[in-house]
């Protein structure tokens, strides 16, 4: 359903347990903050928490809270989301909060002072303070990429967090956090027709706004292979993280690629993690993936690996191009497409079930919807997306191998462990 | 007043709640096979999936004082091999049966959990049966766990929460086996296989065993599946054994462990508590949820919302088998860990001297009904809620009274909990950080002792 001011609405009942789960989400994400103001579409997200037209600071948490429900927010590159899951019997209230604060925020400088220094806090315990913390989603971008939106710290530089000011708020909160830029999801426990004129009823009003500026995200062609290191302080093993760009949403190659994908990590059946850490034992760990259905813009299948300390990085890039040759010259088989196939169905499954801990129910498929909703226009893609995958054949991956598991196409970082000093002695 | 205001206010009032549709616990068919193993099924039949887990009764807390962390690198090596499959065999069995494995061990218990796709549930439980009974520990395999174990133990090294809380339990549990939570670099290099072995054979047996399994299947069915799966499969209960008490702990004691480098500090304090089958247990998650334990609680308002020192300080209990405990941490930017510690004190001074507001017990009973009964709306959720209730022992409707025993609960309740089990003036603090920048913080909160990361004292010289 779409109502008048553009916002559209998604209803997926399932009336096998009293929940439902809400999302609102805002098509915008760390890709398209504005130049100047990295972290800021991270940050602006911590102030959808601050305070609405009728509730204020705390309340949108306390009245989620005490309706017995759990709620959350996340940043993406081209999404962002707001989702509560919840007992069926709190619909209406969710539904209430989430209009709120698309409607109108709330929010001072105090708010914003508050939240820049938890967004800080949030950089230190997840990437300054960690070893490998931001490793490697925050390393390659800048690598890899060449326009800034895709290239540039999606976490926020902390000059640039102590930049924003409530006028940028105020500016993004109009730009981009307007129903015709947004998708209700409902799923769960409740009649469909009662849902959507709950949702008419508290959203159908909010007025529509601008047609939201979009950056040009496109990149210009690669040629070279790209490469970077960054100094990794606490972790005592180098880490490799190697991204190659995938093809653009939609596109036959575009399903292929989350085969390939699938072929090539897939756990500890999957070649990379078989050759490197089962057969070679070159690396400690070696897993990677690709987020595909979520982004709407260049993204990249990222492998990541820890060589044990004997072996140079390069002997493990070494040991991994080998597994992308192999791929590219014998390509694969009915007999290793098979399974692949199967485990990417019950790994879909799974996803649509839970996808975000067992305590947010059917947040995969939430997240799903949206995405096909946002980025497709189409929702229903969640039925289907399946048999693409499974119509996928050897020669579709061989050949998608040749095409992009070149050099021309990757990106290469590596966390190189600092030398430190000597523990200093006891205390003067 | 004119339209418009009229229509503001109407907007302004939160929608009430709905009538409350009743939550359908699983129905559980349970059954205890003559070899001792207990099985312990629930049909769910939303998804065309399956997951099961089979844990033991016993883990690294029944061999800390011989050899730390064997349990675990015990589960380790278990998928890498039975009688009659390889380690390359497994996974490709698994994959072609849309097949997720996982093997863990912590203090008190083992565990090997699958799942996949429904349609192939008696191979994957036959799979479960021949990692539980035939496991192989194939010795390159072996050699290939404990040196990943060791590249690992070197990076947990360097990880605040992990420095946090190895400390912490070392404290709070003194000669008690719950003390370690990982072995050294040295222990592990120690292993030899006949011990993983040795540990398989006397503890992965079928009377210590209990196997759930959550999914699209008929219980029925399932269970003769299972008995015919698991029959034959007869093994002992390990001897129980002798374990110290932990010590009691007086007054609060500071702990520093100096990360040279680090950014911020990671702050982490607590004492001993309740295990689930303490009389208190339900009034302390209750006043835990008050405290800390929420988003919406007065240590995550005042230390986050109001005064931005911590992005996600929580507290929580830990209960474990034999002994539980009540924990909060908080990491923080370093000129704040002294502010930090104040108001985690203050805080848990309040719930020990004054009863909660009405809004507040209310608020906190929903909350913790409401997201337990979100918990049945996956497999792995429901199987969540079935290991607690099983592995621990609790009585059979544990699932249906939850939510009673949470709404009759008082302020009365909350603040006779907070004042027995928040224990405030004897607290140990353990702190992680560069000891340069945040040590003279730490010490105004009591005896300070400072470790280095590998858990060597350093010595203090004050000049």
């Amino acid at each position: 359903m779409r109502l008048g001011n553009g916002l559209r609405v998604v209803a997926s009942p399932d009336r096998s347990a009293p929940f439902v789960t809400v999302g609102v989400y805002y098509q915008i994400g760390f890709r398209l903050e504005p130049r100047g103001r990295s972290g800021f579409a991270h940050l602006f997200e911590h102030m959808m928490f601050q305070g609405s037209e009728n509730a204020g600071k705390m309340e949108h948490i306390r009245l989620i809270n005490s309706s017995g429900g759990l709620l959350n927010g996340t940043t993406n590159y081209d999404i962002t989301n707001y989702f509560e899951a919840v007992p069926s019997n709190a619909l209406e209230r969710v539904l209430w909060l989430e209009a709120d604060r698309m409607r109108a925020l709330k929010v001072d400088d105090e708010n914003l002072r508050n939240q820049r220094d938890v967004v800080k806090e949030e950089v230190r315990v997840n990437v300054m303070n960690q070893p490998y913390g931001g490793f490697p989603w925050l390393d390659l971008p800048p690598v890899a990429f060449r326009n800034w939106p895709n290239a540039h710290n999606f976490y926020g530089d902390f000059t640039d967090l102590d930049a924003a000011t409530l006028d940028d708020v105020r500016t993004f909160f109009r730009m981009f956090y307007a129903p015709n830029n947004a998708v209700l999801l409902m799923i769960g426990d409740f009649d469909p027709n009662e849902a959507f004129s709950l949702a008419k009823r508290y959203f159908e009003d909010v007025p529509r706004g601008p047609e939201p500026a979009r950056a040009d995200i496109s990149e210009p062609p690669q040629r070279e292979e790209r490469r970077g290191e960054v100094p990794e302080p606490f972790g005592p093993l180098a880490a490799v993280a190697i991204g190659y760009t995938m093809p653009p949403r939609g596109t036959k190659d575009w399903y292929t690629a989350a085969v390939l994908d699938r072929i090539l990590h897939g756990g500890r059946a999957g070649r990379v993690h078989r050759r490197l850490v089962l057969e070679k034992q070159i690396a400690v760990e070696a897993s990677g993936g690709a987020d595909l259905l979520d982004t709407n813009g260049p993204t990249q299948m990222v492998t990541r690996i820890f060589p044990k300390p004997e072996f140079s990085t390069d002997e493990a890039i070494g040991a991994f191009d080998g597994v992308i040759l192999e791929l590219a010259l014998q390509g694969t088989k009915a007999e290793e497409l098979d399974p692949v196939k199967v485990k990417i169905r019950a790994d879909y499954y799974s996803m649509l079930e839970g996808g975000m801990g067992s305590y947010m129910p059917r947040f995969g498929l939430m997240h799903y919807l949206a995405s096909f909703a946002l980025f497709d226009g189409d929702p229903d893609r969640v039925n289907t997306i399946l048999d693409k995958y499974l119509a996928v054949t050897p020669a579709e991956v061989q050949s998608l191998a040749q095409k992009i598991l070149v050099p021309g196409n990757r990106a290469i970082v590596i966390r190189r462990p600092v030398e430190r000093d000597a523990p200093k002695g006891a205390a003067r | 007043m004119s339209t418009p205001a009229a229509v503001s206010s109407n907007r302004a009032a939160v929608p009430p709640l709905s009538a409350e549709r009743a939550v359908a616990w699983p129905k559980r068919t349970v059954k205890t096979l003559p070899n001792g193993l207990e099985v312990v099924l629930a049909e769910s039949h939303t998804f065309p999936k399956i997951s099961m887990e089979l844990f033991f009764r016993s883990g690294n807390a029944a061999v800390a004082h011989t050899s730390p962390g064997l349990a675990e690198i015990t589960a380790n090596v278990v998928r890498t091999g039975t009688a009659s499959r390889s380690s390359r065999q497994i996974e490709e069995d698994l994959r072609r049966m849309g097949g997720e494995l996982g093997t863990h061990a912590g203090a008190d218990a083992s565990a090997i959990s699958i799942a996949g796709l429904a349609e192939f549930s008696s191979g994957l439980l036959e799979l479960l049966a021949d990692l539980a009974r035939h496991a192989s520990f194939p010795e390159n395999e072996f050699e290939r766990e404990r040196r990943q174990r060791i590249e690992e133990l070197k990076i947990e090294r360097t990880t605040p929460g992990f420095l946090a809380s190895d400390r912490f339990r070392r404290v709070l549990f003194g000669e008690h086996p719950y003390a370690i939570v990982a072995p050294t670099e040295e222990q592990v290099a120690e292993y030899r296989r006949e011990q993983l072995e040795d540990y398989y054979r006397r503890h992965y047996a079928a009377a210590n065993a209990l196997l759930i399994a959550v999914g699209d299947f008929a219980a029925a069915a399932m269970m003769e599946q299972v008995e015919k799966t698991f029959g034959e499969w007869s093994a002992p209960q390990p001897e129980p054994q002798f374990v110290p008490s932990p010590p009691r702990h007086v007054g609060r004691r500071v702990y520093l462990v100096h990360l040279p480098g680090a950014v911020q500090a990671q702050v982490l304090a607590g004492n001993l508590a309740v295990t689930r089958h303490d009389r208190d247990w339900y009034r302390t998650v209750l006043a835990n949820a008050i405290y800390g334990g929420a988003f919406h609680s007065r240590l995550v308002a005042n230390i986050r919302e109001q005064k931005g020192y911590s992005y996600s300080p929580r507290s929580g209990l830990n209960p474990l088998r034999q002994h539980g405990y009540f924990s909060v941490h908080a990491a923080v930017r370093n000129e704040v860990v002294a502010a930090t510690l104040a108001e985690v004190f203050y805080e848990m001074d309040r719930m020990r001297a004054l009863a909660v507001t009405p809004e507040e017990l209310e608020s906190a009973r929903n909350y913790l009904t409401g997201v337990f009964s979100l918990g049945i709306a996956t497999q792995d959720g429901m199987l969540n809620q079935l290991s607690t209730q099983y592995l621990d022992r609790l009585p059979e409707d544990y699932l249906e009274t939850y939510r009673e025993h949470i709404r009759a609960l008082t302020a009365e309740d909350v603040l006779s909990a907070a004042r027995r089990h928040f224990d405030s003036a004897n607290a140990q603090i353990v702190v992680v950080g560069d000891r340069e920048q945040v040590q003279e913080q730490a010490a105004l909160f009591g005896h300070l002792e400072v470790f280095d990361v590998h858990g060597k004292a350093i010595e203090l010289v004050v000049s």
